[in-house]
This record gives C-alpha cells, structure tokens and sequence, in this order.
C-alpha cells in the first residue's frame, strides 16, 4: 500500500526570532520533511500566504530547496522594520511564511503541496551579544511546539535542534544535544548536523506516545553548562489493522410487543486497533460501511442497521482503539399480527484497509412473535361509593401485556351489555367512562356523571370493556361490573360552587369538603412534615394516589380544578420548584390553588397548634 | 401624566433593604443575598370623596360589618427577575418580588 499520503512536516509550525543587523547569508531555522519512500525527495519552496498581497519581506529569505534551511537573503536594517509595521510604539513584528514539500520529481507544482506555517517574529533591536544571553535561551526555544510521526514511514531526520541565530552569536561555544536514554527510544541525535532523528519505523499499535528529555551541553571557555527540556513525540495513526469480531458474530433479537418505529435491538460489536477521529465524520479515515445481504423487499424495508463507535483504551492495552456497535433497527412499525423467523445478516468493511482482511460479516437472528390483543379471562369488577364525584378514578383495564406495549395503538371504550332495556336503565350508563391512558395502552375508568348514581335502578351497572387495536382492527372484549352502595349525598349541588380541592388550605376545611375527583366524596389532606421546600408539601387533594404525585394525568388534564398542583401551567407564588412541564414539583409549607393560580406558602398555625403543656398553661393562668 | 404623580401621594416611597435570600422566608436554603424594594408611606393626600365617604360610613356604622379597603400604598412595577443557587445547587427564580415603582392605588 503505496503512496497513500506522501511527504508531511512533522510540525505544523515552526518559529523564531530575527533581529536588526542579522545579515544576509545566515540562516535562520531548518525545516523536516517526513518522507514515505527513500525515493521521494522533498524539494522545499516558500511563498507568501496572501499572494494577491505581496508581502514587503518576501524577499528577505530564501530556502535551500534540498536541506529545507532557510537563509537571510539580505541584511536587516532599521528602516526594515518600519516598513513593515504600521505602529510606531511595536517593539516586534510577526512576518508569517508558508514552506512546502513537494517530491523532486513534482517541484514545479511545489506550492500546491502540504505546507507548514513559519512564524518570525521581527524585533525591532539588534541581537543581543553573546554575553547578554542566558544559556538556555542557546540551547530552547521558549516555547517548545510538539512535533508528530506517523507510523509505518521511512526513518529520518525530523527536526533541527539548533537555535541558528542565537548560537551564532557565541561562536566560540560548542553546543551540542543529546537525547537522554530513560528507556531504548527509536531516537537519537546527528552530532554533526544536530538534527533529531527517527531511526525505525514506528507503530502508533504499540506506543502512541514517546516522552523524551533532550539535553544539551553547552562548552564555553571555562565550563560545561547542561540544560534539559521535555520532547513529547506523538505518533499519528492510519488504517492498519483489520476489523475483528471478539467472541459472537451472531445475536439473538426477539420482537414482540415493542414494534415500533426507531425500536433498537441487539448489540454486536466489531473492534479495530486503529482511532477514528469524530470531529472529521466525512473523513475517510477508517471508515466503516454496512451492507445488509439480503433481497427480500420487507426486511429492506422494515430494517436498518444503527452504527455507533466510541474510542476505548483499556481493551487494546491501554492504546487507543475503536469499538463500532450495530443495533438492528426498526424503521416503520411492525403490525400486531406479523410472525417470522429469519437470519439477517450483514457485512461490514473497513473501507480504507488496505488489506485482504478488511471486512466482518454479522448475523441478528430474528425471531418477531405476533402480539394477541385479547383479555384473560377476568371480569373487572368495582364497588363505588355513592359520594363519588365526577372525575374520581375507579380503576385501570388493561389487555394482556398493555404496558409493554410499543407501536401498537389501542383505544378502550364502554359499550351496554345488554341492550334490551328501558331507557330509564339505559341511562343509568352514563355514570361512567374509560379513557386511554397518556403515556402507556392502558385505560382508566371514572366517574362521567353522578346524575345515575342518586338513583336506585342504577345500583349494578353491567358494561362490555372493548379494547379496539388500531391499525389491524383487532378487538377484545370483556365484562365490567360496577356497583354503587352507600348513601348518595342529599346536599350535594355539583357545579353550583367551585369544587377544587386545591382551594382549601387547611386539614379541617379540606376533610369535609366534597371537590371534583374525589372517590368517597371528601377531599384528602396531605401534612407535610418539612420546613423547607419538599416534595411532600401540605395540600388538598381528591385523592392522594394520583394527585399530587407529580404528573398530570389523562383524568386530571379533563378539569383544571382536579388537580392543579400537577396540572398548572401558571407561574407558581411563593417558595417552590416546578414540574418538568406542568405542575409543582416541590413546594414550601401548604400549596393551595385557584383554579390554575397556585401559592405555596408556610402557614402561621404553629401557635394555634397548642400541645398538652400550652394548655395547662392557658387553663393555669 | 399628571394624574399618576398626583395618585402617587407624596408620603408614598419606595424603601430599599439589603436582605439574605433565607429572610424572604420562602423556604429556600441559600447563601444569596439580595436587595429587597418595597412601597411605604401614608395615602391620605390621594384620597377622593369616594374615600371620604367611605371613612365616614364606616364611622357611623352604616355598613355593617364590611370595611372596604382603603387608598394604600402599593408598587406599580417590579424590579427584574431574581436568580440564584441553592445549598443543592439548584437555580431558582425570584418574579414580581420587590418593587420597582410605588403609587397610591
């Protein structure tokens, strides 16, 4: 696999400083070009970023097109500087180069190679003498830019590690660098050019990182400095490791009562010790397609094959590496009555793998089962009492499996058993009705009208549940009994006053207090015990399983006044913190409400509340 | 124009205190702070003769038990909204909580 990406600058800038009086013919910085075959000789150009503007310094330098250095190509003077800077208080100047690489056999087409970015930064001072500067600043650049190798290449030199123009300055000191041996390294310096050198090809499978301290001696007249700095040498990844399953390629999918569209399924997992960048998505960098091997037109068109990769570290022995995850998807919903059985399977393939092993074939058995819309054999039977009021929940129906159900839509409603009788019986069916649930298939029954329940011909009402499924017309019926005992409540006036339970504000008031939903005819009262702001505050409420229990539900979003300390869309008064959409989440002391307004609130009631002790003081005194 | 600065009533002012978020006694637990506007001060020079006659029936015991509310000296604008961070690190927001604009109503 030749060819593929060609010569690179293992450093994506380079960077020094040139002063006034620097003189032509001394070179300033030496760039690397990596190569991938020894054939490939890079021949150097520079040019100018913005070449509709031609840059005042352009001429100023030139390359050495075969060693990359790059030389003065005359002698700075003061009015250099000015010419190039536009403020007159700017002490330093950054002049900005481009240098490609392009292979000898290509020169002319130079400037449309990689390039990498020189930075020179222009003082408007003349070099300090040798005795001015700090060996260290000899030997480092201030600011170290990490350089990078990719993996599988040709040997060579990478970067120049001497500084031209301040080691220039002291030519009678001998500098020299080494790279200090902590472990083997595949790295050591040319002591007659002082280039670091990579003397192997490296695999990035093996080490993603080499961690080197360089040293650099410095022999001046009378002593011998040393100097060190840390040198991180990342290495770049390609595709070269072929994708592979770790145990099963085959997993079992059972589809029964989730059938609905975006369904996921499965988890199959094919690795690759190669990384894969998630900022480039459209790179094509080990990028994996799917394939499913199939011609039957309704799996194509009921399935789909979800991909996911994360980078993980630990499994490939702490070097980075990729897992891709598939997941059998569901892209339209599969009717209730569907049943099959069949091997689905796929290939995967790293694309840009050059080798023969590049592709990994996976298999979701897939079993769907069809999905009986029936009730088992249960009568649903309820006893009411007479007080009930309009809105209070008397139960939950539900087909067999209803709460698993996904992608399957069904509707309840109540029909008479027996249609032979009176009108006057007849109408003793209005008493109650069913509704679907918000959030799953299943159905509530409640009190529609308290009218029948005065009567005494409406004691035993006998009602067919039909379950009606949507798509494939599929219905299941079953008997609910209902039977009202108890006295109906003479003074009951529903509609003429306002019936919320959320109004009263305290436990006396709220415990005789017939509101809408309440199943016995008096309103709850809930205590709260916390001086903060809770969840379990202080209220009124028809009935405390379902209200307040922080959702609003398909019988409370009805009426407003059921519950609107889980229904309230208004701004809340007073300490609290709200529901996700609607309603109080948690509130401070009792929370009451006027229609949708609510207030939570503490009540002063501490000192009307008088235990044994206050008492007898009170009787003493 | 003229009516609002004449409704306003000139003992009618907006008062300003530096207060924990906790002395709103609102239930919070935090360590915020705030300053809190509020609308102070007597009415008596926006009173009307619906007001006059009101203080006069309710003298004379004419009206029973009922005693209608008088002038009294509330804001007319708020200040902005009040964010803060709960001891559980949770943000809460304070509306319509201290005054920005007082006048007699």
């Amino acid at each position: 696999w030749e060819g593929s990406w060609g010569l690179y600058f293992p450093q994506s800038t380079y960077s020094e400083s040139i002063y006034v009086g620097q003189a032509a013919g001394t070179p300033v910085l030496q760039v690397h070009a990596m190569q991938e075959r020894a054939s490939e000789q890079p021949y150097f150009c520079l040019y100018w970023r913005r070449l509709q503007k031609s840059a005042p310094y352009a001429s100023w330098f030139y390359i050495d097109a075969v060693t990359g250095v790059i030389y003065m190509n005359k002698t700075l003077d003061w009015t250099d500087f000015e010419s190039i800077s536009s403020s007159w208080f700017a002490h330093a100047k950054r002049l900005t180069l481009k240098v490609t690489a392009a292979p000898m056999s290509q020169k002319i087409l130079c400037a449309q190679f990689p390039n990498a970015e020189v930075s020179l930064t222009f003082f408007n001072a003349t070099a300090p003498t040798c005795g001015q500067m700090k060996i260290e600043k000899l030997c480092f650049p201030d600011r170290d830019i990490n350089p990078h190798i990719k993996e599988n290449r040709m040997p060579g030199p990478l970067r120049q590690l001497r500084r031209f123009t301040h080691a220039d300055l002291c030519p009678n000191y001998n500098i020299s660098y080494r790279v200090k041996p902590e472990s083997p390294v595949p790295f050591i310096v040319n002591d007659s050019t002082s280039e670091l050198v990579v003397t192997a090809p490296l695999d990035r499978e093996e080490k993603e990182v080499y961690r080197l301290i360089l040293t650099c001696l410095v022999q001046t007249e009378k002593e011998l400095f040393t100097n060190f700095t840390p040198l991180h040498i990342s290495i770049y990844d390609e595709d070269d490791s072929p994708p592979y399953v770790n145990g099963t390629d085959t997993e079992d999918v059972l589809i029964e009562f989730s059938r609905n569209k975006g369904a996921a399924f499965g988890d199959l997992f094919v690795y690759d010790r190669d990384t894969t960048s998630t900022y480039h998505k459209e790179q094509s960098q080990n990028k994996y397609v799917w394939t499913l091997l199939t011609n039957d037109s309704w799996i194509k068109d009921t399935f789909t094959i979800q991909q996911n990769f994360s980078e993980e570290k630990p499994i490939f022995g702490n070097v980075r590496g990729t897992v891709y995850k598939y997941k059998l998807r569901l892209i339209r919903n599969i009717s209730v009555d569907e049943k099959r059985s069949f091997q689905l399977d796929y290939l995967v393939n790293d694309t840009t793998f050059r080798g023969p092993e590049g592709t990994v074939m996976l298999h979701f058995n897939v079993t769907i089962l069809p999905v009986s819309i029936s009730f088992s054999n249960i009568t649903y039977f309820y006893v009411l009492s007479r007080k009930s009021m309009t809105y209070s929940q008397i139960g939950e129906v539900c087909v067999d499996n209803c709460l698993k159900f996904k992608g399957i839509e069904i509707a309840y409603h109540l029909e008479l058993s027996d249609r032979n009788i009176s009108a006057n019986v007849q109408s003793c069916y209005t008493a109650v009705d069913v509704a679907r649930n918000l959030e799953d298939m299943s159905g509530v029954l409640y009190v529609n009208d308290t009218e029948p329940l005065r009567r005494p011909e409406c004691q035993e009402l006998q009602y067919v549940l039909v379950a009606h499924e949507q798509h494939k017309q599929l219905q299941a019926k079953t008997l609910v009994i209902i039977i009202f005992e108890g006295e109906a409540d003479p003074l009951r006036t529903d509609g003429q006053r306002s019936l919320a339970c959320a109004e009263k504000r305290q436990r006396g008031e709220c415990e005789t207090f017939s509101g809408l939903g309440t199943s016995t005819g008096r309103c709850q009262w809930r205590q709260g015990t916390e001086k903060v702001i809770s969840e379990n505050y202080s209220t009124c409420s028809p009935d405390l399983r379902t209200c307040p229990d922080g959702y609003c539900d398909v019988i409370e979003s009805k009426n407003i006044s059921i519950c609107p300390q889980d229904c309230t869309r208004e701004p809340i008064i007073g300490g609290h913190e709200r529901g996700l959409m609607l309603g109080i989440k948690a509130g401070h002391g009792t929370c009451y409400c006027y229609l949708e307004k609510c207030f939570c609130e503490q009540d002063d009631m501490e000192e009307a509340i008088c235990d044994d002790m206050c008492k007898t003081v009170i009787a003493t005194a | 124009r003229d009516e609002l600065i004449k409704g306003q009533g000139r003992g009618c002012l907006l008062k300003e205190i530096h207060l924990n978020v906790t002395d709103l006694g609102l239930g919070y637990r935090t360590k915020e702070e705030l300053i809190f506007r509020y609308c102070s001060g007597p009415c008596y020079d926006s009173e009307t003769n619906y007001d006059k006659i009101l203080n006069n029936l309710t003298q004379n015991k004419k009206l029973d038990k009922e005693s209608p509310s008088q002038t009294c000296c509330r804001p007319i604008a708020f200040d902005d909204d009040l964010s803060f961070l709960d001891d559980s690190l949770e943000y809460h927001t304070l509306k319509k909580h201290s005054a920005k604009k007082c006048a007699c109503v």
